[in-house]
């Protein structure tokens, strides 16, 4: 093997684990990928180092070795991007695809997100089910779908403008929150307190705090711990706007 | 019977609609929509049959993430999708919500006392115990197939 043919396949390889990192794959997934394409190419071995915000990868054929680093920008989740490159993957174990093809398909990669008028309402609906689930009247859940649709059009419009994740949390939490309160205010729920609870689910860091515990049980500490203190510290923010709101609509303190 | 089979019911029909809502946020892509809802209402409503028989929330959800856990492997090994990204859809209907809500709200209010209040203090604590070990079961839970079977061979 020829030292730019095992650049390009190299290239190749730190561009596939850079995307599942920034898509938000967890690291368990990165590591054996990348693995498995870059044997699957035709490289001896590929050693791959993840921390939070970079990834450094080596690769070794016939004694010789390059050594490259990626730095990760988040992009938000997408698992559809993550299920194209795995079907990469395996194609490219099968003896499907070769390097040539694998560029071609890596390169095509669009992130896909739903459009906004399906999310909106599904969220809501999705808010109305948990308000449901935990007992609330059907006025409480009426509240809880209106109060979370507001907050994830507002939450939809700050991410299009590219404002930083924390703020945009605390301003939706604020929203929600405000809309949320009417249970109390109108006085036409038995059960005022569920629509709060229920409508700011949405902001639940679920997908961080899954991949940061199932992270650090398969030994990946660091990178475990630092999505961890994201999703900490992505609560904290949203816990910011709910106590703005709760103090302007006057309900507790 | 009747009832525990009509709150059964209820139970997977409006988890399957958040696991759907919350994939869509993830942009899961649409053809596995369904196998998400169809995981997530499982995984639900065992936790509350589990519960209902008087085993304690910690463990309902051990068991619950462990079967979706088990699913969704299956899932992933006929679409070649990795298993992930239905589970974590499937199980956002489990995550303690409520329980972390209530922690913060006691936290908050604790503070804006300024001195140790016992009763907030014990809402704090019991809340918050239970949020990190609901938590703690589902991810361990949901890894349980990997731990147990898959451990030296990649899933698919």
């Amino acid at each position: 093997m020829y030292a730019d043919t095992q650049n390009d396949i190299t290239r190749q390889v730190v561009r596939v684990a850079q995307l599942l990192l920034a898509y938000g794959a967890e690291s368990e997934l990165v590591e054996e990928i990348s693995q498995r394409l870059g044997q699957a190419l035709g490289l001896a071995s590929v050693e791959i180092s993840i921390s939070s915000n970079s990834l450094v990868l080596t690769s070794l054929v016939h004694g010789r070795c390059i050594t490259t680093t990626r730095r990760i920008r988040e992009h938000g989740i997408n698992m559809s991007v993550v299920c194209e490159l795995q079907r990469i993957c395996l194609l490219t174990e099968k003896g499907i695809y070769g390097l040539n093809e694998v560029r071609k398909r890596v390169a095509r990669i669009q992130p896909k997100s739903y459009p906004k008028r399906y999310l909106v309402p599904m969220i809501g609906l999705s808010c109305g089910s948990f308000c449901h689930l935990f007992g609330g009247d059907t006025m409480a859940v009426l509240i809880t779908i209106l109060a979370a649709s507001a907050g994830m059009s507002v939450r939809l419009a700050i991410a299009k403008r590219h404002f930083n994740l924390l703020l945009n949390f605390a301003v939706t939490a604020f929203v929600t929150t405000l809309v949320a309160q009417l249970g109390y205010h109108l006085q036409v729920t038995d059960t005022p307190k569920l629509p709060m609870a229920a409508s700011v689910l949405m902001l639940v860091p679920g997908f961080p705090m899954i991949n940061a515990i199932s992270d650090m049980v398969k030994g990946h500490l660091n990178v475990g711990i630092s999505r961890w203190g994201h999703a900490t510290l992505l609560t904290v923010s949203s816990v910011i706007g709910i106590t703005i709101a709760m103090q302007i609509g006057g309900l507790f303190l | 019977m009747m009832d525990l089979f009509i709150q059964l019911l209820n139970d997977a029909l409006f988890s399957a609609v958040p696991a759907v809502g919350f994939a869509m946020v993830f942009n899961v892509p649409r053809r596995f929509l369904p196998y998400c809802a169809l995981g997530g209402a499982l995984g639900h409503s065992l936790r509350t049959l589990l519960m209902h028989f008087g085993m304690p929330i910690e463990w309902g959800t051990f068991a619950a993430a462990a079967l979706v856990g088990v699913l969704t492997i299956g899932f992933a090994k006929r679409h070649l999708a990795p298993p992930l990204m239905y589970a974590v859809a499937a199980i956002i209907p489990m995550i303690p919500g409520t329980y972390a809500y209530n922690t913060v709200i006691a936290l908050v209010q604790l503070t804006a006392l300024s001195e140790v209040n016992p009763d907030l203090t014990a809402e704090v604590v019991s809340n918050g115990l239970k949020t990190i070990f609901i938590l703690g079961a589902l991810s361990v839970g949901l890894a349980m197939p990997s731990l147990l079977y898959f451990r030296t061979r990649p899933v698919i």
